[in-house]
């Protein structure tokens, strides 16, 4: 709690002392110019009797936690260097972080730094780097705070381009896995050619792509999976990838392509079986006016690929000398050196994302599937005020045939399917109305029975703004899931009052109103009627912006950008600030 | 202690500073070619505001901006650029989506170099850019009759 006041109180001064420098010292172009940003998520957490007799694992942890980023860039003409401090005093509940550490109260700071130099056709940038071969496939190094992953290489990258048709990079160093550097080296490289900007055809692009991707632990140790039966030994060092990629734009119409593999064996998720992997990933696209289609084809086999593979670190992890070191330690999510999102649709409405899809290739190696969008947005060009947006989107997801840790032959099979509609309207210059259906089916299984378990699920959501006037505006939203498995039915609510630019005001509640089989046996008594309510304000202010909250909050997963991670259960205040200069 | 030393020792390089002007960072425009930001500068005065498939209140504001866009540049000439943020995993939705906001002009940002040289932390996030790529104005967060406070101050540019 002082460690974080004294952070606060630090970054506090530190942008506000900015902002009346650049408000009042201008040096002009010379000068070069500074950033400063502050990004600040606190929660407390409250003691809830009533929620930890629901379920021993909603017991709290901690009393506090607190996720803190400050970033200070600094740029003059074609230079540029900076700084990101990520602070965890300590890291808030279910980030997995708390993973990797081993502890939930373990504070922790990390300071990132770079420079970098831009020219015209070429750049180099040294210390944290942030970049992506294709759609990251083999390599993404990104930061994705919602989640608390950061897997920026801390290292060396150029980029060159000759004309505008070439562009080529090579980068080296070492991914950063939360608050710590990895000692495994990353190396690679990634070109791409336009043949449409070399023949100067401005009326498409056709253009070629590929990347290679080397990654080398620092590892001598023997590991043994125990996991598997009888116990698996083997060693691993390096691993080789490539990613090609073809794209293609004409007229309204768009194919991308990316085919992507392991070289050599490598260890993968469940099981640790060593094992070639590959991925084919084609997204496709096509506008008229205001119809739009598109969508994505993915099937992808053993493509994990973990910045650590165990604990070997021993004395970092307070392992003892001889013990045996076991499968691929549980880093969690951010533990990964490229990118395979799940593609999904994710959605905002709570009781539409209450059970998420979280992917087959998790726990058994493959997925295969895809996902269609379909957009039209129906207006009278005279009439801005008036529009219908309809929007359709299915996806659908299989798992691929694995054999499991005691060597039985799984079937692949379907993992989950969705399909969604919702249609926007607005009605005038001061009503508007949504209306969402989603239908939902997700193997409660995970894929790894011989037999899924199908759990179908219909969500009804209405969502109703109303401008009182300029400034001031309603918005009412009702949500109800109807189910006739798992939970069975939920119901939620928000209201939430506007006034423009500056505060926002919102209560909702969300409650399993239906008694089933799986609630009895699960829940024992008549606590699923247990309320999950919210209350909340936001300050907006040019570049300041806080918001407070306090209410119950269920366990969940939370999702951002394709990946999720699992959140308990908690009651508890949550204040966040943001500030930017 | 160090790294407050670091900071601190950051912060007091940066005292000279002065009015931001526009990162000349790299983005994809609607038909996947790669642009760069500072070329969107042509002495007309701009809102740029980024959003993602997945932020319901930067759509609204997206929305709210192409209703009204025709009307504010009889008054004042200015345009507006949507940034997308949004990754691999919705890029194509944000493709689509984008396509229609017939006014706007839509460039994409698929891994947040442009988001992290802006330091945009929450979106929505909209900035007023005059027409020699200052940053005068920024404003996070949406709610429904915000967008006229971007508009009032491209106003006040002239």
């Amino acid at each position: 709690m002082k460690k974080y006041l004294l952070f606060l109180g630090v970054a506090l001064c530190a942008t506000f002392c900015v902002n009346e420098a650049s408000a009042q010292i201008k040096l002009g172009e010379n000068g070069g110019q500074l950033s400063v940003s502050l990004d600040s998520n606190n929660i407390y957490y409250q003691e809830d009797k009533k929620l930890e007799e629901f379920n021993m694992d909603n017991k709290r942890e901690k009393e506090f936690g607190s996720n803190n980023y400050l970033k200070v860039d600094y740029g003059i003409k074609r230079f540029s260097a900076g700084l990101q401090v990520d602070a965890f005093l300590p890291a808030l509940s279910g980030y997995d972080i708390s993973k990797h550490k081993f502890s939930s109260t373990y504070n922790t700071a990390f300071v990132a730094l770079y420079a970098q130099w831009e020219h015209d056709s070429w750049g180099i940038r040294l210390g944290d780097i942030y970049d992506q071969f294709g759609n990251g496939l083999i390599f993404r190094a990104y930061e994705e705070r919602a989640l608390g992953f950061n897997n920026a290489l801390e290292g060396v990258r150029f980029h060159y381009n000759y004309e505008n048709y070439l562009n080529f990079k090579v980068l080296a160093g070492m991914p950063r896995i939360y608050d710590e550097v990895s000692d495994t080296l990353v190396w690679g490289g990634d070109l791409s050619l336009s043949f449409s900007d070399m023949l100067g055809w401005t009326d498409g692009l056709v253009s070629i792509e590929g990347g290679y991707i080397r990654r080398v632990l620092n590892n001598d140790e023997t590991i043994v999976n125990k996991n598997h039966y009888p116990a698996k030994e083997f060693k691993e060092d390096v691993l080789n990838m490539i990613s090609t990629r073809a794209n293609f734009e004409y007229a309204g119409f768009s194919l991308r392509g990316e085919y992507a593999m392991k070289l050599n064996e490598d260890v993968w998720g469940a099981n640790d079986d060593p094992a070639k992997g590959n991925v084919i990933n084609i997204d496709f696209g096509y506008n008229y006016k205001r119809f739009s289609i598109s969508g994505t084809f993915r099937r992808q086999q053993n493509m994990a690929t973990p910045i650590m593979l165990t604990m070997y670190d021993r004395e970092k992890h307070h392992i003892d000398a001889g013990a045996p070191v076991s499968g691929i330690a549980d880093f969690g999510g951010g533990n990964s050196l490229n990118y395979i999102p799940l593609l999904t649709r994710q959605h905002t409405y709570s009781l539409a994302s209450l059970n998420p899809y979280l992917g087959c290739a998790t726990t058994t190696g493959g997925e295969i599937g895809g996902q269609v969008d379909i957009y039209y947005s129906w207006r009278n060009p005279k009439v801005r005020g008036k529009y219908w947006n309809f929007h359709a989107n299915f996806s659908m997801f299989n798992s691929l045939d694995y054999t499991d840790p005691f060597g039985d032959e799984i079937k692949g099979k379907n993992a989950w399917i969705d399909a969604n509609f919702d249609v926007e309207r607005q009605w005038n210059k001061t009503l508007k109305t949504t209306f969402l259906y989603s239908y939902q089916r997700w193997d409660k299984e995970k894929s790894i029975a011989p037999k899924a378990k199908y759990v179908e699920s219909h969500i009804f959501v209405g969502d109703v703004t109303y401008k009182i006037n300029k400034k001031h505006s309603l918005r009412f939203e009702a949500q109800y899931l109807c189910s006739d498995d798992y939970e069975g039915d939920w119901v939620a609510g928000t209201i939430e009052y506007n006034f423009a630019p500056m505060f926002s005001f919102y209560v909702s509640d969300m409650w399993n109103c239906e008694e089933t089989d799986y609630n009895y046996e699960q829940l024992n008594d008549k606590h699923y009627l247990m309320h999950y309510y919210q209350v909340g304000a936001t300050f907006t202010h040019s570049n300041y912006r806080a918001q407070i909250a306090y209410g119950r909050n269920r366990a969940g997963y939370v999702c951002s950008g394709g990946s999720c991670r699992y959140q308990p259960a908690y009651t508890g205040v949550n204040f966040a600030l943001t500030i930017t200069f | 202690m160090k790294k407050l030393m670091i900071m601190m020792l950051a912060l007091f390089i940066g005292v000279s500073a002065s009015a931001q002007t526009l990162p000349d960072v790299k983005v994809e425009n609607q038909e996947g070619k790669v642009i760069s930001v500072r070329d969107l500068v042509d002495g007309t005065p701009m809102i740029i505001s980024f959003w993602s498939t997945t932020c319901k209140p930067c759509i609204a504001e997206l929305n709210a901006i192409n209703e009204s866009l025709y009307e504010w540049v009889e008054e004042v000439d200015m345009k507006v650029i949507a940034v997308s943020v949004d990754d691999a995993r919705t890029l194509n939705r944000a493709r689509s989506q984008g396509n229609n906001w017939e006014d706007l002009i839509c460039v994409y940002d698929k891994n947040q170099d442009l988001k992290r040289a802006m330091n945009v932390n929450l979106t929505p996030h909209a900035f007023v850019v005059d027409g020699n790529g200052n940053i005068v104005y920024s404003h996070s967060g949406y709610t429904p009759g915000s967008e006229i406070e971007l508009f009032e101050k491209i106003k006040a540019l002239k």
